[in-house]
């Protein structure tokens, strides 16, 4: 599978839930495929995408919140797991894109093309649901699983890098918050 | 100390009641009461730049939201600062526990402590020292106005001379 078959499913699946987009290609992914109020997208903070969703889930914890994370963003925050495992907020699910490389910046490949396993880090720092998937039939099986359990949920998506949209042609990094704040009334 | 009570008072006052933090000896004086106090919503994280992410979203999702560090964290805080809560125009208070300051000891705080107003004037952000005990509640209060009405990031430093430092006296 790729990012967009898989942003495409999260996106048929939902409905007012709040998603917090990596930066790059995520964020671009999901711009060109369903931009939505409920949409925060990154234009900086890399490796934070995690820790967002973990505020905007205590803060308003009626609402599902999805974080789209990336392997060599996670990998700098890697202690977010852990925090999130910590505060253990129901509402959140953190999927992370693992492509195997830094896509951004020449396809470098990330520790995740040796020997580590992001969805092994997630388990061990008390991540109550983890899911490891690398086809499509696997992803939509462990998304509605964690649409369906009490959270919070990791699932590591092994994904192949097949390009990504083009950026927005205007970016509003503070255009973008106020919808997403007004999308909450 | 009426300065940890005056902290949470201020705190209060504005319904900041999210609280993300790395601990220090002074700051836990003030946390720890805030971890008992059903009122605020603690996050305790691995590392300081967290902490930002934790505040931006809980501005994100309209809440108001402080965060607690000692000055060695505010390193590993700044590209958040620059390409996260400064671009987006998203507030939320940051107290400094300052280190390098009046009775330290450990020549490995003094060059990060001295250099903590510089690096919050480069990056444009307000700045208090809440140097006495009796101004600390007012300070936070204005500090709350200033800063989520104007959309920033604002710093509130704890100078060693209204905590007595890590010992509690020079």
């Amino acid at each position: 599978m790729d990012r967009s078959e898989g942003i495409k499913l999260i996106l048929s699946r939902i409905t007012n839930d709040l998603i917090v987009a990596n930066l790059g290609p995520t964020t671009f992914d999901l711009h060109f495929l369903g931009d939505r109020p409920e949409n925060l997208y990154s234009w900086g903070g890399m490796g934070l995408v995690s820790s967002i969703a973990l505020g905007i889930a205590v803060t308003a914890p009626s609402r599902r919140v999805i974080a789209l994370d990336g392997d060599g963003s996670l990998l700098m925050n890697l202690g977010s797991l852990a925090t999130i495992a910590r505060q253990s907020p129901s509402n959140l699910i953190h999927i992370v894109w693992d492509n195997q490389q830094w896509g951004e910046t020449g396809g470098q490949p990330t520790h995740t093309a040796f020997n580590t396993d992001l969805s092994k880090i997630a388990e061990g720092a008390g991540i109550p649901n983890v899911s490891r998937t690398s086809t499509i039939e696997e992803f939509s099986t462990a998304f509605d699983l964690a649409l369906s359990s009490e959270g919070p949920s990791c699932i590591v998506a092994r994904i192949v890098e097949a390009g990504k949209a083009d950026r927005p042609e205007e970016v509003e990094p503070n255009a973008n918050l106020i919808r997403f704040r007004n999308s909450l009334d | 100390m009426s300065w940890v009570s005056n902290i949470i008072a201020g705190l209060k006052s504005k319904n900041i009641n999210v609280i993300s933090y790395v601990p220090d000896v002074v700051t836990w004086k003030v946390l720890k009461e805030l971890e008992a106090d059903p009122f605020f919503t603690v996050i305790p994280v691995a590392r300081e730049e967290e902490s930002l992410g934790v505040a931006f979203g809980v501005y994100a999702a309209k809440g108001k939201a402080a965060v607690f560090m000692q000055s060695s964290g505010l390193g590993n805080s700044i590209n958040a600062l620059t390409t996260l809560a400064i671009p987006y125009s998203a507030p939320f208070l940051m107290f400094i526990s300052l280190r390098g300051d009046l009775g330290e000891f450990n020549p490995g705080q003094v060059a990060g402590g001295k250099a903590v107003r510089p690096i919050l004037d480069a990056l444009g952000i307000q700045h208090y020292t809440l140097d006495r005990e009796e101004k600390v509640e007012e300070t936070i209060k204005g500090a709350s106005e200033l800063c989520f009405n104007g959309k920033e990031p604002l710093a509130l430093l704890i100078p060693t001379i209204l905590t007595g430092g890590k010992r509690g006296s020079f």
